[in-house]
């Protein structure tokens, strides 16, 4: 199996527009270092702005990168000509967050499968008659009845069927990887973990890796709970580790107070001991100076607000953390 | 239900008691009137908060729109009335007098607070025509209780009154939402998906301030959402519904631990958790009806009801199974829980 993806230092400026915040940059990416073997599972999570998004659209080859190295089975596509590079992001399929807007309402399921087989075959040597019988493969692949979605438009079909076409046409092109961002936050709560599970299968089944990238850890979890798992901040990644470990053992106060925030089901759960709140809200005037979360953290110290702390391992756990005070707090809830 | 009259510690105001009875709201559709809520009985308690969970088409925004008496056009409420102490039955009042209710007596803060303010006028704007509307007179009380409400929940008065909206982050105008709503003192808080669309981070800190501020103004509070997690955090009673239904409703805490209708058991099934075996977590089958397809006969439900598909009753196929109580102040609509009883 193939499909090795590695960042290395990605780093990503936004020029400010408009006559406000004119010449103002925005970095939503400082220098960003990941790596997912094949068939793997990453997953990115963060609060909005955090740039996860942006490194799912650099992944998908959507958004360029204004330095650092995007390598597919080593191969370092910076490098390449758009014409060498095209093939690679064949091989990185994106699934959107909104599948409402991702197909096209005036074509029906199989138009929609049908363009990118058709590429498919011609790029492969297939004969036409493959393209009918593979759209049914994958269709049934995404757990949907083939007679039943083929002569539909989008909006004959659930949020749920609708976001299983969108994976389905992903799969169409024979990727390595998929790309899913915040894939169920539209789609309704007991149809969530079905497309999370299928997620899943397709690791399985197709040998696929899944990137995941999402602002709920619970779900990343279900994903790629033997994966790794890299928490975002202001652009930076601040913890990275087994999804595991980073969820049971965080080190930096970051990690502590994103995994402090998400409900604990009284009843089922107690809340963490070590439970963690930020002392500020996320502002963008906050300093670029020093670390990037000392403004709202609560431990800070006089070094923190000066010096950046880079990314580094934590004894021998295969954690890495980006912080000069990281403590083992137990933040998320407990079974009760 | 007793009004807690002892209580001192909430302010001199009581908090006040809702009964909501065989409220049915119904649609205009081409294939005639179809109820999107049906019978619905629910008690919020004073002084308590209520999580009303459902998916989407479940009816529970229409639902909270009821409370006001505002469903849109092509909507209809057919049926049922809601008792607020103090003020009556709200169905039942005229027209002028549902207008100073809402937004005075009844807060609502909506569905993406982001989305419901003018983005022609800065919030202090919209403070004073809220006023203007309600016949206040003493505008300086007014934007002094603004600030008092904004600085509360940490958010400083002065600038968040001068901003327009796309100033603000997506956590301070839920905020200035819940501000808007309660500034002329309302007693009933009406919370429609007060944090769909915030973040982590985000979602915990309003989650915490709807709690403090329900305790601090003695309110009686509901908060209508899709997320199991939201309710568990604030609610101390939880109702569930599905397909225009009530299936269940009793202490959050309770309904979590030993849920009673299969819909509910499904529901916190589906739900990825942080510990635990991850593979705990199972897909509940199907996909919830939207208002042409509730079936007109029989469960709403059993077409992905796990008891249903083990063994069929002929009851969930002829009889919408109605609310009975089971015990701990827990309500069940399920025709296999009543038959254990």
């Amino acid at each position: 199996m193939s499909g090795e993806i590695e960042g290395v230092g990605i780093v990503k400026t936004y020029q400010a527009r408009g006559d406000v915040l004119k010449g103002q940059a925005v970095q939503a990416l400082r220098g960003v270092d990941f790596r997912i073997p094949a068939g793997g599972a990453a997953s990115f999570i963060g609060e909005s702005g955090c740039g996860k998004t942006t490194l799912g659209r650099i992944l998908a080859g959507l958004e360029t990168y204004d330095s650092g190295q995007l390598r597919v089975d080593g191969v370092d596509l910076s490098a390449l000509r758009p014409r060498k590079r095209e093939p690679y992001f064949r091989r990185i399929q994106m699934i959107h967050q909104d599948p409402y807007s991702a197909l096209n309402p005036t074509r029906t399921v199989d138009a929609i499968l049908t363009d990118p087989l058709t590429l498919r075959a011609k790029q492969t040597g297939r004969p036409k008659s493959w393209i009918a019988e593979r759209q049914r493969e994958v269709l049934s692949l995404v757990g949907l009845e083939p007679d039943y979605v083929l002569p539909r438009y989008p909006h004959q079909l659930s949020g749920g069927m609708r976001q299983r076409v969108v994976i389905a046409r992903a799969l169409t092109v024979d990727p390595d990887a998929l790309v899913a961002d915040e894939a169920v936050s539209m789609i309704d709560v007991s149809l969530r973990l079905g497309i999370l599970k299928l997620l899943r299968e397709l690791r399985e089944t197709v040998g696929v890796s899944v990137l995941f990238i999402t602002h709920d850890v619970a779900t990343a979890r279900y994903i790629g709970s033997d994966g790794e798992l890299y928490v975002i901040y202001r652009g930076q990644i601040i913890e990275h580790g087994p999804t595991e470990t980073v969820i049971a053992d965080p080190v930096h106060p970051y990690t502590q107070c994103l995994l402090s925030a998400i409900p604990v089901l009284h009843g089922l759960e107690r809340p963490g001991p070590d439970r963690l709140v930020p002392t500020e809200p996320l502002a963008d005037s906050q300093s670029d100076t020093g670390c990037l979360f000392a403004a709202r953290c609560p431990f800070v110290t006089d070094r923190c607000r000066t010096e950046r702390p880079e990314l580094g391992h934590d004894g021998g756990t295969g954690q890495e953390h980006a912080c000069f005070h990281p403590e083992r707090r137990h933040v998320v809830a407990v079974s009760a | 239900m007793t009004t807690a009259t002892e209580s001192s510690t909430v302010d001199e105001r009581t908090s006040p008691g809702v009964r909501i009875r065989d409220l049915t709201v119904a649609y205009r559709t081409p294939a005639g009137e179809l109820p999107a809520v049906s019978g619905i009985n629910l008690d919020l308690a004073p002084g308590s908060i209520t999580g009303l969970v459902g998916e989407s088409g479940s009816g529970k925004s229409t639902m909270a729109l009821a409370m006001l008496n505002a469903v849109q056009q092509p909507g209809r409420i057919t049926g049922g009335a809601i008792e607020i102490d103090g003020l009556g039955d709200v169905l039942s009042l005229s027209p002028k007098q549902i207008r100073a209710v809402r937004g005075g007596s009844i807060g609502y803060v909506f569905q993406a607070a982001q989305n419901s303010l003018n983005p022609l006028k800065t919030v202090g704007k919209q403070l004073l025509d809220l006023g203007r509307s309600h016949g206040v007179e003493d505008r300086r009380a007014l934007v002094r209780q603004a600030r008092e409400l904004l600085s509360r929940m940490g958010l400083s008065g002065e600038r968040v009154l001068d901003s327009y909206q796309h100033e603000l982050s997506g956590g301070m105008r839920q905020r200035v939402g819940i501000m808007l709503a309660l500034v002329l003192n309302a007693h009933v808080l009406v919370l429609d998906e007060p944090t769909t669309a915030l973040d982590m981070i985000s979602q915990a800190n309003i989650l915490s301030i709807i709690s403090d501020v329900h305790a601090e103004r003695g309110l009686t509070t509901l908060v209508v959402t899709h997320d199991i997690g939201v309710v568990a955090e604030v609610a101390d009673r939880v109702a569930v519904m599905y397909g225009g239904r009530l299936v269940e409703q009793g202490p959050t805490v309770d309904v979590l631990r030993t849920p009673s209708h299969p819909y509910t058991k499904g529901l916190i099934t589906a739900i990825p958790r942080l510990t635990g075996d991850p593979d705990v977590a199972r897909p509940l089958p199907g996909r919830p009806p939207t208002l042409g397809t509730i079936p007109r006969k029989g469960c709403v439900f059993r077409e992905r009801c796990a008891v249903y598909a083990a063994g069929a009753r002929e009851d969930c196929e002829t009889l919408d199974p109605p609310a009975h109580d089971v015990g701990g102040g827990r309500l069940v609509a399920c025709h296999a829980v009543e038959g254990e009883q």
